[in-house]
């Protein structure tokens, strides 16, 4: 899905660390990951906040992925994408506990 | 004195009270006779039950926040709690009281306040300082959800053992390729027919 001229398989360690990083910044970041949520909870009031985050969304999916994918083209789509998003964002709030680690392995496993 | 500990996530705040159990060695901070329990949502009204009643609940969060991440159809019913999306971002919650003629509670809760409840029970269930002894509560876990975990046991029970005879069978059978010499065969037929 990655703009990329090299398809190198991510190694199990990478994975591993990848995952490491993902839950201390969701540790990190959990209060900006509620607002976002709350945002979208309450559209009509508290809009600002979920169409930045969508519109920057969408702006690093356009640089850095290629969009002639059509999975790629479905995460740009913003009738789609949505649901997407919302449950990328919940999964991160709910490991930023010490067992994280483990909780979001197994939402990837299980995915 | 009883002990009084406190998870704090944003808007939720789960305090739990209770007594160390002095029969199995434990220090005095420690809580593992649960007396009271209370959960605080903010804008909403408190929750607060018996020690039966917690595990059942943490329970019905854990199951619920899974069966809407894994696109099942996000629904949990029991006799004590009931939790079904209005949409992906609204969850109604029933709490049912166990007291007679009690009408039961219902709260809305958003996605912001799910992720507060859970890390609330996450942060109890890693805490070192409280024992939870969990109860067994009849549950109605959706059918697909049940009929997806027998399915993979199932599976696994099926599929494992003829699997590993096969790789036994393969790794034995293997070894008899040391044992046969197939130049050996041909002479001794050269020397049965000799042409």
């Amino acid at each position: 899905m990655r703009k990329s001229f090299v398809t190198n398989n991510i190694k199990l360690k990478e994975f591993d660390a990848l995952i490491r990083i993902t839950v201390e910044m969701s540790k990190y970041l959990y209060p900006y990951i509620r607002e976002i949520l709350k945002s979208k909870e309450d559209i009509e009031e508290n809009s600002v906040i979920w169409n930045d985050f969508n519109k920057r969304f969408i702006e690093l999916i356009k640089e850095r992925f290629n969009i002639d994918s059509m999975r790629v083209k479905k995460l740009l789509n913003q009738a789609e994408n949505d649901e997407i998003i919302i449950k990328s964002l919940l999964i991160l709030s709910f490991c930023i506990s010490n067992q994280g680690y483990q909780k979001l392995k197994n939402f990837l496993y299980d995915f | 004195m009883q002990n009084k500990f406190s998870f704090h996530q944003s808007s939720a705040s789960l305090e739990i009270i209770g007594l160390p159990d002095y029969s199995d060695n434990e220090n005095e901070d420690q809580i593992s006779i649960i007396s009271q329990w209370k959960l605080t949502i903010v804008d909403k009204p408190l929750i607060e039950g018996k020690i039966e009643h917690l595990g059942p609940i943490m329970d019905a969060f854990y199951i619920y926040s899974n069966l809407l991440l894994k696109n099942e159809i996000p629904i949990y019913e029991s006799k004590l709690i009931d939790i079904k999306a209005d949409n992906l971002h609204i969850h109604n919650v029933v709490l049912k009281s166990s007291k007679p003629n009690v009408k039961p509670l219902v709260l809305k809760i958003g996605n912001s306040l799910l992720s507060d409840t859970i890390n609330c029970f996450d942060q109890l269930n890693e805490s070192p300082k409280v024992k939870i002894k969990k109860t067994d509560m009849p549950t109605n876990i959706p059918k697909k959800l049940r009929f997806g975990l027998k399915k993979k046991v199932k599976f696994f029970n099926f599929f494992i053992p003829p699997f590993i005879a096969i790789c036994s069978l393969i790794l034995f059978s293997s070894s008899f390729i040391y044992l046969y010499s197939p130049f050996e065969n041909i002479e001794k037929k050269e020397q049965i027919n000799p042409e």
